[in-house]
């Protein structure tokens, strides 16, 4: 998040002044206003959407996800990785160590790619922000199109490689080595 | 805007809820997510500035002959590649992509952004590489962009469909 704000920081400091020296006082003013305008209107939104964030990070335990994970297998369990990663909720700091663990495990590459897509394209924490930031349209439009997605590569991935483990898939010693309790 | 917060709160209001019966946890809920919101305001405001300043910048012309429903593929390859360099999280990342919307872009530039940022992001690189590998990364690279544009294109022709039905 520190980076981010880092990032963000430097990025919208030197906009503003490239507005400065574009247009003057006058446009940095206007894009003032649209921010204002926009958050103002955003405000509520986003209080209601980090109260849906904070119940969905309490109810969804690691263990409830690390249960579903280990009872489903072929399309059964391409579907159930996919939703789990939607559910499951923190950055890729906490997501990839979890995966890693399960990697170490010898779980079927299919399931563990559909995991990390369906966080990527699902992330249903996410959504409110979306739907609150853009737009309710473009949100429900877009997760509806990608949809499939983690579904489709997770199948891909069990047609072209079947119960092959990560470690197998890649097949080369050592490209798999970070897997073992490496935290970034 | 009004039916998104009227949603989003009844949303909230049956999380609440349904937490207090299954685990009693929801104060939990509360705390967490405040603490969530105070970690991110600061970022959402800077997202917010410059959102702002992106929108009064970009010239019409750049957005009609890149961007727009007219730039077609142009504006979904470069959304693709677009929203994979917008490297950080959402609460920042939003607010531009919707000042991308509002400046004109057409529906499948504005998806293949959210699906180039969210498959194909570059703050995921490291975490990737480092977990799974270089080879891993490029494989899993590949396979996205080709469905970021996908869906992309999809968005275009739907947006297309709806404005000649």
């Amino acid at each position: 998040m520190k980076r981010s704000l880092l990032i963000v920081s430097v990025v919208a400091a030197v906009f503003v002044i490239v507005a400065f020296l574009v247009g003057g006082r006058a446009l940095v003013l206007e894009g003032f206003n649209i921010s204002i305008n926009s958050a103002t209107q955003s405000a509520l939104m986003l209080f209601a959407s980090f109260i849906v964030i904070g119940q969905i990070q309490v109810l969804l335990t690691k263990e409830m996800l690390d249960r579903w994970f280990k009872r489903s297998s072929g399309i059964k369990g391409i579907v159930v990785s996919a939703v789990a990663g939607g559910l499951f909720p923190g950055g890729p700091y906490i997501y990839f160590p979890f995966v890693a663990s399960f990697a170490e495990k010898g779980l079927p590459f299919y399931v563990l790619i559909a995991f990390l897509l369906g966080k990527n394209t699902y992330d249903f924490a996410r959504f409110p922000m979306e739907a609150s930031l853009i737009a309710p349209n473009i949100a429900i439009i877009r997760n509806l199109i990608t949809l499939p997605v983690p579904i489709i590569i997770g199948l891909l991935a069990k047609r072209y490689f079947g119960n092959k483990t990560i470690e197998n898939v890649l097949g080369q010693a050592g490209e798999t080595d970070a897997t073992n309790d490496r935290s970034p | 805007m009004l039916q998104t917060t009227v949603a989003l709160s009844i949303v909230a209001v049956i999380l609440i809820m349904v937490n207090a019966k299954l685990s009693g946890r929801h104060m939990e809920g509360l705390k967490a997510g405040l603490k969530q919101a105070l970690l991110s305001i600061p970022l959402i405001i800077v997202a917010f500035i410059l959102a702002g300043m992106l929108e009064v910048l970009i010239p019409r012309e750049f957005v009609q002959s890149w961007l727009s429903r007219e730039a077609g593929l142009k504006g979904i390859v470069l959304g693709t590649f677009g929203g994979m360099l917008l490297a950080v999280g959402p609460y920042a990342s939003f607010p531009i992509i919707a000042s991308i919307w509002a400046s004109g872009a057409g529906l499948g530039t504005v998806v293949a952004i959210l699906t180039g940022w969210a498959l194909l992001g570059l703050d995921k690189a490291p975490f990737e590489t480092a977990f799974f590998g270089t080879k891993f990364y490029v494989y899993k690279w590949g396979v996205s962009a080709l469905f970021c544009l996908g869906a992309g294109f999809i968005a275009h022709v739907l947006e297309l469909a709806l404005l000649s039905w």
